[in-house]
């Protein structure tokens, strides 16, 4: 086990630079010139070519490099080793100044909010959307599971089809659609939730359901297949003629079997949550990573582009192991 | 079964621990959306409308604006008082000794030469560098710079890259000294002079470009590039803790893309101005999302008003101002400022929109290079060609039927009303009788309706004409409403070119487009703020137009001292562009759409310029402040022909 989880961490640097750089190169291929606002005025046009020396934007392999070189930690070591850090962090607090962040891993700034760093950006929206997709795939796993056996404990019938029904619906119909939906009811007609706001937990209900319903319905379905492929297996035939209660068996010796697909579903399906989702966060005005996804490309922000891929990839990445260790643990004939 | 809960237990955790972490404020004095969030509160580098509006309240300049005259007069900010001396190329200002930053030190005057330098900069990237090179010397440094740093990246022989660029910005700091005629000859005195005279200077000088940081900061953010030579601008500064702001209130708190929150400065001069402790600014950016934020009493006041059904909202005001029309009738013969009348009406929810004409104007550009950038004769190079296509357009209709929203057609570039003494031309009104006679004397075939002149040949087929815009903001129905007119009145073929923003803007840059939409707001109180952007060569002037007349007619204004004969020489500009030469073509003026409650809420001013100061919010009945509102002036004669009731939801639409 800890081999794997070591085999896995160690492939995990190789595995984004990869990433990087196929990302870097098709943001490349955006057409239009980050620099330049949507709309407005424009510097003259030999100031954006200075602009753009700036950042590097003015050539492939410099761009490529001087990025790698931030974002794995190399300059913040070289500017450690020399002590140069220490000497401006001193600088500044003789002015009586707040001295300039300083991040391992720098992300280098947004392009387009000007303001504001990669990692700041990640920073603020990314433990907000963590906060949604967690709730969302917890709710999604109790109703999705609980609808899946209930589907499976008798197929065919009127339970089972109004779930798969749902199921099919919370799949097919638009986070867009269903959000809307929910705002209206609850929030506008109802009032019993509030509007555009965030941090209670109040505010989370709707844009956790509304992310939840999807997932909920996938899980629900791979649930009831697993239920029924497991409940007629010769164990569980078994489990019923020693006399146990059919609702030891279903929980104990069936669901556990049946919930692994689940299990495997649930590593991407988190890093997919926790990651945020533009459509949710703007319906609910949810401040959370979704949106720099969409942001990101349409003002061809490099560096945001880059920077909110990799945290997804690198989710994407530890979610898996932790499927995996957990599927070992939980069932230790896999190997 | 218990190996199965831990993902459970897991996803739990995780909800609980943020729920536990992520407390919201306490409710602020006053609430408002500004506008989505801001991009940068870096003074030099901000064009933003909803940058300008938050730095302010961040920030003061040496003048601010009396948004409540009509005349939009200039009064002291950081300098309490100035000269101007009879050639009206120098100007004095002297520096209150109350100024101070937020963490307490004075304001001094070279802090402004700082801002400014900074601005003047090639690397810094300012909107407004051709503002800043008004002043005398600017452009000459901006250019010295502009040389050195070409010549430094040229050089490859440099041992030390880092010492070599180092110099090099010791050397750009003695010239900018050396070339540019603004001085702190001592800590409360700023003499500058002006490479022309401009009576828009102090204008400028109240817009946020102008205003001063603080040097110790900056300099902490900012670093020299060694490949480049360039001046390095670091984000951060202008986020707390670090920020440091000379204006009525602090930024305490800036979650991005969440949430801001101000406090009333106790450093600032004239805090006693103030009648609220705490702002917040809360970002929405779905339009549904702010209207429902404003209905469930979230904000206070909403900016920006996008929703789908706005024109809906707007439908309900009008019924409302038809139920009481008497009365409002009776106000508005007053001359009242809008808001007021509101205020005088009873109290009713359907009155919280307000629909308030702008500075700035929406227009469709025409390329006016000879050629197409496939190499095709450009037709619209024809000035006939543009006229005929001008006229053609059904501006009213436009309005009616495809914005619904209240926004007045415009036949001039500048809308009207909104520069004390400034008469606009005619314009060119809908004609489709007269485009039609004008496309075929310019020798193009028109419509089915052309028949070849007996013995001559047949008049050529006019070719596709195809309209540039992006997606967003409703410009695809106006592009199909204007193709259809185009269509229809002059019997030319139209095709729709939707683009995505960045491509859009790309094709505008490159003079790859024969038509676009386009638009453009004003930055301060003059009408070269329009006409600068028919100049050949502006960096804006994305038609590519090009007219030694129109030139000359401006240099012949920047020439001119008597303000009255300026401002004629610019109106006969602008008759140039709107009537004869339309490189251009405008359809309709911008409206802001604001929902506030009247009754609740002053300080919010109607006047058509539109640049709010939110440091004169008042919030009625809350015990502080003056609580009385405030209101523009009854309208002067100059303002009254198209001023800013043209586009109120009250009146009529068909």
């Amino acid at each position: 086990m800890t081999g794997l989880i070591l085999r896995r961490l160690a492939q995990l640097p190789f595995i984004l630079l990869a990433i990087y750089s196929l990302t870097l190169a098709l943001a490349w291929l955006i057409p239009g010139n980050p620099l330049l606002k949507p709309e407005g005025r424009q510097p003259p046009p030999e100031v954006q070519e200075a602009m753009k020396a700036q950042y590097n934007l003015d050539s492939f392999p410099r761009f490529y490099l001087s990025y790698l070189e931030n974002a794995a930690g190399v300059k913040y070591l070289r500017e450690s080793l020399s002590g140069e850090a220490g000497r401006r962090r001193e600088r500044a607090e003789a002015a009586g100044l707040a001295p300039p962040p300083r991040y391992i891993f720098d992300l280098g700034p947004s392009l387009q909010y000007r303001d504001q760093t990669v990692n700041e950006i990640i920073r603020g929206s990314l433990p907000v959307s963590v906060t949604i997709g967690a709730g969302a795939i917890l709710l999604a796993l109790l109703l999705g599971v609980g609808a899946g056996v209930v589907g499976a404990v008798r197929p065919n019938s009127f339970a089972d089809l109004a779930t798969l029904t749902v199921a099919l619906v919370g799949i097919s119909l638009p986070s867009f659609v269903i959000g809307t939906g929910l705002l209206l009811v609850f929030a506008v007609w109802l009032q019993w939730l509030p509007v555009a706001e965030w941090g209670r937990p109040r505010d989370m209900v709707l844009p956790v359901v509304t992310l939840s319903l999807p997932f909920a319905a996938y899980i629900a379905r791979l649930t009831r297949m697993g239920m029924i492929d497991t409940l007629s297996a010769d164990f569980i035939r078994t489990a019923r003629a020693k006399g146990l209660s059919e609702t030891r068996v279903l929980l104990k010796h069936a669901l556990k079997n049946a919930f692994l697909p689940v299990l495997s579903y649930l590593g991407p399906a988190a890093a997919l949550a926790m990651t945020g989702s533009f459509i949710v966060e703007r319906v609910f005005n949810v401040p959370g990573m979704g949106q720099h996804f969409v942001n990101g490309v349409q003002n061809k922000d490099l560096f945001l582009i880059i920077g909110v891929v990799l945290i997804f990839a690198t989710m994407l990445i530890l979610f898996n192991l932790a499927v995996d260790v957990l599927y070992r643990w939980v069932d230790p004939r896999i190997e | 079964m218990g190996k199965l809960l831990v993902p459970f237990l897991l996803l739990l955790g995780v909800v609980g621990a943020a729920v536990v972490s992520d407390r919201p404020l306490p409710r602020a004095d006053f609430t408002f959306i500004n506008r989505g969030d801001v991009t940068t509160l870096d003074l030099q580098r901000m064009s933003w409308m909803q940058d300008f509006r938050m730095a302010r309240l961040l920030f003061e300049g040496l003048v601010r604006q009396d948004i409540f005259t009509w005349e939009y007069r200039i009064i002291p900010g950081v300098a309490e008082r100035w000269e101007v001396s009879p050639d009206g190329l120098t100007y004095t200002f002297h520096l209150r000794g109350d100024a101070r930053w937020s963490n307490g030190r004075p304001v001094v005057a070279g802090e402004f030469l700082y801002a400014w330098r900074r601005a003047l900069l090639p690397e810094c990237g300012s909107d407004y560098i051709g503002q800043f090179q008004l002043i005398k010397g600017g452009k000459a440094f901006t250019d010295w710079r502009d040389g050195a740093l070409a010549e430094f990246a040229a050089r490859t022989d440099v041992p030390d890259r880092e010492a070599a660029a180092a110099a090099l910005w010791d050397r750009t700091l003695g010239k900018f000294g050396e070339l540019v005629a603004a001085k702190a000859p001592d800590e409360r005195t700023l003499v500058v002079t002006l490479e022309r005279p401009a009576p828009y200077f102090l204008d400028l000088l109240a817009m946020p470009c102008f205003y001063p940081v603080y040097p110790p900061l900056v300099d902490e953010y900012e670093s020299i590039d060694a490949r480049t030579g360039q001046r390095k601008f670091g984000a951060g500064w202008t986020k707390p803790p670090a920020l440091v702001g000379n204006g009525p209130f602090e930024l305490k708190v800036w979650r991005f893309k969440r949430d801001m929150r101000l406090e009333k400065s106790p450093h600032y001069w004239n805090a006693v101005s103030l009648s609220i402790d705490t702002i917040d600014i809360p970002t929405v950016e779905d339009g549904n999302a702010a209207v429902l934020a404003y209905r469930s009493g979230v904000v206070d006041f909403t900016t920006d008003v996008t929703a789908d059904y706005r024109a809906e909202i707007i439908a309900q005001k009008r019924r409302f101002y038809e139920e009481h029309a008497a009365e409002v009738a009776s106000l508005r013969a007053e001359g009242l400022d809008p808001f007021e009348i509101d205020r005088r009406l009873p109290p009713d929810p359907r009155k919280h929109i307000h629909v308030v004409p702008a500075f700035g104007t929406y227009f469709y550009n025409f390329n006016c290079l000879p050629r197409l950038r496939d190499g095709r004769p450009n037709p619209f190079a024809d000035a006939r060609v543009r006229r005929a296509f001008a006229m053609a357009l059904d501006r009213q209709a436009i309005c009616d039927t495809v914005r619904r929203t209240g926004e007045g057609p415009i036949q001039t570039l500048i809308p009207p009303g909104a520069i004390a003494g400034y008469e606009s031309p005619a314009g060119l009104a809908f004609n489709p009788a007269a485009a039609r006679a004008l496309l075929a004397e310019a020798g193009w075939a028109v419509g089915q309706a052309s028949r070849p002149p007996p013995g001559g040949t047949p008049a050529p087929e006019f070719p596709t004409v195809e309209i540039l815009f992006n997606k967003d903001s409703g410009h695809d129905k106006i592009a199909e409403a204007v193709g259809r007119m185009w269509s229809q009145h002059l019997g030319v073929p139209v095709r729709l070119a939707q683009r995505e923003i960045k491509v859009f803007k790309e094709n505008l840059k490159n003079g790859d487009y024969m038509v676009s939409r386009a638009g453009w707001y004003a930055d301060y109180g003059d009408p070269l703020t329009f006409l600068d952007l028919s100049r050949t060569g502006d960096g804006n002037n994305d038609r590519k137009y090009s007219n030694p007349k129109y030139d000359a007619l401006l240099d012949r204004a920047n020439g001119e001292r008597d303000a009255a004969k300026r401002l004629a020489i610019l109106s006969e500009a602008e008759r140039m562009l709107v009537e004869e030469e339309l490189p251009m073509v405008p359809i309709f003026r911008y409206a802001n759409f604001f929902l506030f409650d009247p009754d609740r809420i002053s300080g919010i001013s109607a006047h058509p310029r539109q640049d709010q100061q939110m440091n004169l919010v008042d919030v009625l009945g809350d015990g502080k402040g003056a609580e009385r509102a405030r209101v523009l002036p009854a309208r002067p004669g100059s303002f009254t022909a198209e001023g800013a009731e043209d586009a109120e939801p009250g009146k009529a639409q068909n």
